[in-house]
């Protein structure tokens, strides 16, 4: 028997977490979309008690219990339901205690044992169904209704949370200890309990329970505070433009002005430098310094500044005239191309009587040589002659460059 | 160095309303009966008695006797305020309504500019309302951009008291004691003309829901 409820057990969770995605849709949404999931799949889970179908014409649902289930362990605020049924749950801890008493009295300890977990589990189920009760309220309260938009709305929701903490008080009345006292005897199992534990969880529930009522009648007080401003505005709206040329009467005419319309004009101006007072000296001097001194002399007529008349003309185009070494290094490399022989760039320089200093001409003539496309360039061979330089190793000076055709 | 009573007295007569928003220091000193006795009888001296208006929630300074020349004076300032209802009212509801929450506007509300602009601009009425009322002339605005008359409106509010701006680099509004004042002007107005401007709300929603 055990085992078998164990295994059904575990085959309905397991079916909960393959379907995951399925029940929170349904959670989430309210009801089923049949289309989207195999017929086997939901036949499961109506099977299991997971979802159950209200009425013909409407679609699956959850089963509460599953919804509360979720609802709890998410801290879900649309819950809006409290489980105020104390009444039924103290019968049936009674109806428990008083099996266990028997059982024990007739010394069948197997079955007193298993009575006692039922009413163990009771007792606590019953204190956390209480607590949960308050921390739902707790939720609703901290975030000020938030759930809805409108502050009727809040209102409304607000006399809902009353009238459930006024059920759940009227509930608490039914925990009579000395019944229960009575009932456990001197049992010590018992007496803990349904004494001590019930006890130490009806304290706090109605302690919190306090609390929750107060805070809910300073909500509602907030709230209606809000309703009544909104509707003041609203009102004067309406009323100004049902009446465009309303204005009040001019309260200040009477004998005795409200107070509210008595403000007194302002008075305060800002005090007076007084030079002689000694120890304002180095402030004073201070200020002094940061005026800035603008000693705008009245101008005479000017007569260079007035307008004068300007001639726009083009502007001559400015030619630069080639450089003449530039000219005499490409005539240095036409002269090797016409003749077709090597010639060194200094024999060049001196065969043609040109008047520039060596090196530059030596410069230019590399540096035109490198200035030529790369084919171009293929068409000459350039040679230098010179010596390494005889302190620093890798210095290489160029004493002649020689060109010729390649 | 001028001491705590000389900064709250020189507010006090600069015509400033005190209260926990705009100075909480000053709006505790005054909280206090002995404090507000000492203020009191320096105020009398120049005529002034400490007044509180919104069960104690803000201070300023009133007259104490009453000739010709403060009714004059009182008579401009009821002029002004009674002109500016309109406007600021329905600027309460605009921002109430764009807020999404159906919180009225009171002490210590915060107001996001940005979030409060990007709403008034995703909804046409909203926008069309706030046209109207920046046009008035208690904000002055003449801007064709929603942004311009945003900005505008904030800031005569802010000019005239009624919001504060705790972080100059944030744009966050913080509603002063100076909109309970507001309320109770209204709610004095409503009781003496006998308007019963709630009943009048109620009615026009029950009738709309009935429509």
């Amino acid at each position: 028997m055990n085992q078998n409820l164990r295994q059904s057990g575990v085959k309905f969770l397991n079916a909960l977490s393959r379907h995951a995605d399925l029940i929170m849709q349904v959670y989430l949404t309210g009801s089923l979309d049949e289309r989207d999931h195999s017929p086997k799949v939901i036949d499961n889970l109506i099977q299991l008690g997971v979802l159950w179908r209200p009425d013909e014409e409407v679609g699956l649902r959850l089963k509460n219990a599953v919804r509360s289930l979720l609802e709890s362990s998410l801290h879900d605020e649309r819950n809006r339901q409290l489980d105020a049924n104390i009444g039924s749950a103290l019968a049936s801890l009674k109806t428990l205690a008083q099996h266990y008493k028997e059982a024990l009295a007739h010394s069948r300890y197997t079955e007193s044992e298993a009575h006692l977990s039922d009413l163990t589990e009771h007792v606590y189920g019953l204190a956390e169904s209480l607590s949960n009760s308050v921390r739902i309220l707790f939720g609703r309260i901290n975030n000020e209704f938030g759930y809805v938009a409108s502050i009727d709305a809040k209102i409304r929701e607000n006399e809902l949370a009353q009238a459930q903490v006024s059920e759940l008080l009227k509930q608490l009345e039914m925990f009579r200890f000395e019944e229960l006292s009575e009932l456990a005897g001197n049992n010590r199992e018992l007496r803990h309990l349904l004494i001590v534990t019930l006890q130490h969880s009806f304290s706090k529930v109605t302690q919190e329970l306090s609390i929750v009522q107060a805070r809910l009648l300073a909500l509602l007080g907030r709230f209606r505070e809000f309703r009544g401003r909104t509707r003041l505005l609203k009102g004067f709206m309406l009323h100004m433009e049902q009446k465009p040329d309303f204005t009040p009467g001019n309260y200040t005419k009477l004998t005795n002005v409200p107070l509210l319309f008595n403000q007194a004009g302002s008075l305060i101006a800002p005090a007076a430098v007084d030079v002689k007072r000694v120890e304002h000296e180095s402030d004073l001097q201070q200020l002094v310094g940061t005026i800035k001194a603008l000693n705008r002399s009245h101008q005479q007529e000017q007569p260079e500044r007035a307008a004068q008349k300007i001639n726009v003309e083009e502007q001559s185009a400015v030619v630069f005239e080639e450089d003449k070494l530039k000219q005499a290094v490409e005539g240095y490399f036409c002269d090797v191309i016409s003749t077709g022989k090597r010639i060194t760039a200094l024999e060049y320089l001196t065969e043609n009587d040109l008047d520039f200093d060596a090196e530059a001409w030596i410069y230019q003539v590399i540096g035109g040589y490198q200035g030529l496309t790369l084919e171009e360039q293929t068409y000459f061979a350039i040679d230098t002659t010179g010596d390494s330089h005889p302190i620093y190793s890798g210095n290489y000076i160029i004493e002649d460059v020689e060109l010729g055709l390649r | 160095m001028i001491t705590e009573q000389g900064r709250i007295l020189e507010l006090l007569l600069s015509g400033a309303f005190i209260c926990q928003v705009t100075d909480e220091e000053a709006w505790r000193y005054l909280k206090s009966a002995q404090n507000s006795d000492k203020m009191e009888s320096q105020l009398n001296v120049l005529n002034r008695t400490l007044a509180t208006a919104a069960d104690g929630d803000v201070f300023f300074a009133a007259y104490q006797v009453l000739t010709e020349s403060e009714r004059k004076v009182l008579g401009n300032q009821f002029q002004e305020i009674s002109s500016n209802l309109l406007p600021l009212v329905e600027w309460l509801l605009l921002v109430q309504q764009a807020a999404g929450n159906d919180v009225p506007v009171t002490q210590g509300s915060a107001i996001r500019l940005n979030e409060l602009q990007s709403t008034i601009e995703d909804t046409p009425a909203y926008a069309e309302q706030l046209e109207k009322i920046s046009r008035y002339r208690l904000f002055g605005s003449t801007s064709t951009t929603l942004d311009g008359q945003v900005k505008q409106v904030f800031k005569r509010l802010t000019d005239m008291g009624y919001l504060i701006k705790p972080n100059q680099e944030k744009q966050i509004y913080l509603a002063t004691g100076k909109i309970e004042y507001l309320y109770e002007v209204i709610r004095f107005i409503d009781e003496t003309e006998a308007l019963s401007l709630s009943e009048q709300a109620e009615q026009a929603v029950q009738q709309g829901s009935l429509l």
